[in-house]
């Protein structure tokens, strides 16, 4: 039982790890500002999750559990902002710019 | 190993990213991603306590300030300087080589001098529990050795005062970036604002026994701070008000005031007489430090209500 | 910690690229940041130096590079305050702008 909760975790974590990387190859491939993002928010997140689930069921413990899932939220809502304000930045520059909108500001 | 090897070495690229070529912008960038790697080297290495220290206010809150300098010269207009300096780059590598020769030297020396007996750590962890604390790290710095920690909060309000006087009169108040114009900030706010709080204070009452403490409290204070300025529910004022002065010197004078009562009845200078005392005191370094880094940001010497 | 050969090279490595931008880069913004990781350098060394006691880190150490990164948060804050205050009055960002790069 405990051999199985630990496969378990174990794939869980290398989910959430293997979402973090398609993450990060998106924001380095992906060639403008909204696409990137979307590489990021998206698999970032899932990542993340997956990664918390796993360590929850690593410790094994209600407590360190709600403590993982109010860090997943948080983490959540952080990248939601982050992400709503570069992309609005992002359009904006490329309207004053008059170029095709989203293309990255640098 | 693995591990060792890959921390290590991204940390030298990175450094590497962050210094030589490149736009600034970039470099700054890739200053804040070594910053968040050392936090995984110091993790790595047995250290949560710096973790999250380098976390907090070596890679955020210096990213802050240094972000926000940055956008001021930008505005400023100041002439930018071409990096790097091709005139002086044949010399500087012969002393980079040397230093880092020197540094590797010493290091390599010190380890393999390495013997084990850690005297005064471990007379340190043996009297650790006698202080009620569970913490080795708010041990040295609230009760072993608290006037390098007395100084080091006379130090980070003595930066404040000097940056005021570099800053001048006419300068009150430097510019800041207008707060963006979206409907998330607002329940941003509202969320996170009690919540790092709340946090702040977890991190400050758990410093005693686990990892955290008033440093990393106060970085999140700071980090509140930074984020209430930048989206205008913060503004700055161009005078501090009381309120604001008895938050910068409160951990300070909390701190020498509980010094010097100790003589008062009879114990040693900087004694520290109990639990409750290392309490005090961290609250207090907590909200003067937090308030310091904020005004440091703001680049103002108070602040005030709602900035237009 | 079982690895501190490799820490240390880090740190040399670390050391000497700062010392390396700090001396060849111009711009005030970047000498600092050259700076902040020599002072990275340092910490690493002392907190690798002191090695393990009882199986931990060295509380002291630890405890030592813990006041030494908030000293650095408020050196540079103080810094960066002097640089703003020198491109106002001086409208450069460089200790040495007329540089010979001529050359």
């Amino acid at each position: 039982m405990s051999l199985l909760l630990d496969a378990f975790a174990a794939l869980l974590l290398l989910i959430g790890a293997f979402f973090y990387l398609a993450g990060t190859v998106g924001l380095i491939r992906f060639p403008d500002a909204l696409s990137r993002l979307h590489a990021l928010t998206k698999a970032d997140n899932i990542g993340l999750l997956s990664i918390c689930a796993g360590s929850a069921l690593m410790a094994g413990e209600l407590r360190v559990a709600l403590l993982l899932l109010l860090i997943w939220l948080m983490a959540l809502f952080a990248a939601t902002v982050s992400a709503h304000l570069i992309a609005r930045r992002s359009l904006r520059d490329a309207e004053d710019s008059g170029a095709d909108a989203g293309k990255s500001p640098s | 190993m693995v591990i060792d090897v890959f921390l290590a070495l991204g940390l030298v690229v990175l450094a590497w990213q962050a210094l030589i070529g490149g736009s600034l912008f970039r470099g700054i960038v890739m200053f804040i991603v070594f910053g968040m790697v050392l936090t995984l080297a110091w993790a790595w290495l047995g250290s949560p306590d710096l973790a999250m220290a380098e976390a907090a206010i070596g890679a955020g809150v210096t990213g802050a300030l240094i972000m926000i300098a940055y956008w001021r010269l930008r505005r400023i207009n100041a002439v930018e300087p071409r990096d790097p300096s091709p005139a002086r780059s044949r010399l500087a590598l012969v002393i980079a080589v040397l230093a880092t020769g020197l540094v590797g030297a010493i290091g390599l020396a010190a380890v393999s001098a390495l013997t084990g007996d850690a005297t005064a750590a471990r007379v340190m962890n043996e009297t650790l529990p006698d202080t009620g604390l569970g913490n080795p790290i708010t041990g040295v710095l609230i009760v072993f050795r608290n006037l390098d920690t007395l100084l080091e909060v006379a130090v980070v309000l003595a930066a404040y005062i000097a940056a005021r006087a570099a800053l001048g009169r006419e300068s009150a108040d430097l510019p800041l970036p207008p707060a963006p114009d979206t409907p998330l900030l607002t329940p941003l706010v509202v969320t996170l604002a009690p919540l790092t709080m709340v946090v702040a204070i977890y991190l400050l009452k758990a410093g005693s026994q686990y990892p955290g403490g008033a440093f990393q409290a106060s970085a999140l204070l700071a980090a509140l701070g930074v984020l209430l300025v930048l989206t205008g529910r913060v503004g700055p004022a161009a005078a501090a008000n009381w309120l604001t002065r008895a938050g910068l010197v409160i951990g300070t004078l909390v701190f020498c005031l509980v010094g010097l009562g100790m003589l008062v009845i009879g114990a040693p200078l900087l004694a520290i007489p109990g639990i409750w005392a290392v309490y005090l005191i961290e609250a207090a370094m907590m909200i003067s430090i937090g308030l310091t880094l904020v005004l440091l940001f703001a680049g103002a010497p108070g602040l005030s209500g709602k900035r237009s | 910690m079982n690895h501190p050969e490799i820490w240390m090279l880090a740190a040399a490595g670390l050391f000497g690229l700062g010392l390396y931008s700090l001396i060849i880069a111009r711009h005030l913004l970047r000498q600092l940041i050259a700076i902040k990781i020599m002072g990275s350098a340092v910490f690493l060394v002392l907190v690798v130096t002191a090695g393990l006691v009882d199986g931990s880190l060295d509380g002291i150490a630890q405890a030592l590079v813990l006041t030494g990164i908030v000293i650095a948060v408020a050196a540079i804050a103080f810094a960066l305050a002097l640089v703003v205050s020198l491109a106002e009055t001086t409208g450069s960002i460089s200790l040495n702008p007329d540089d010979d790069d001529g050359r």
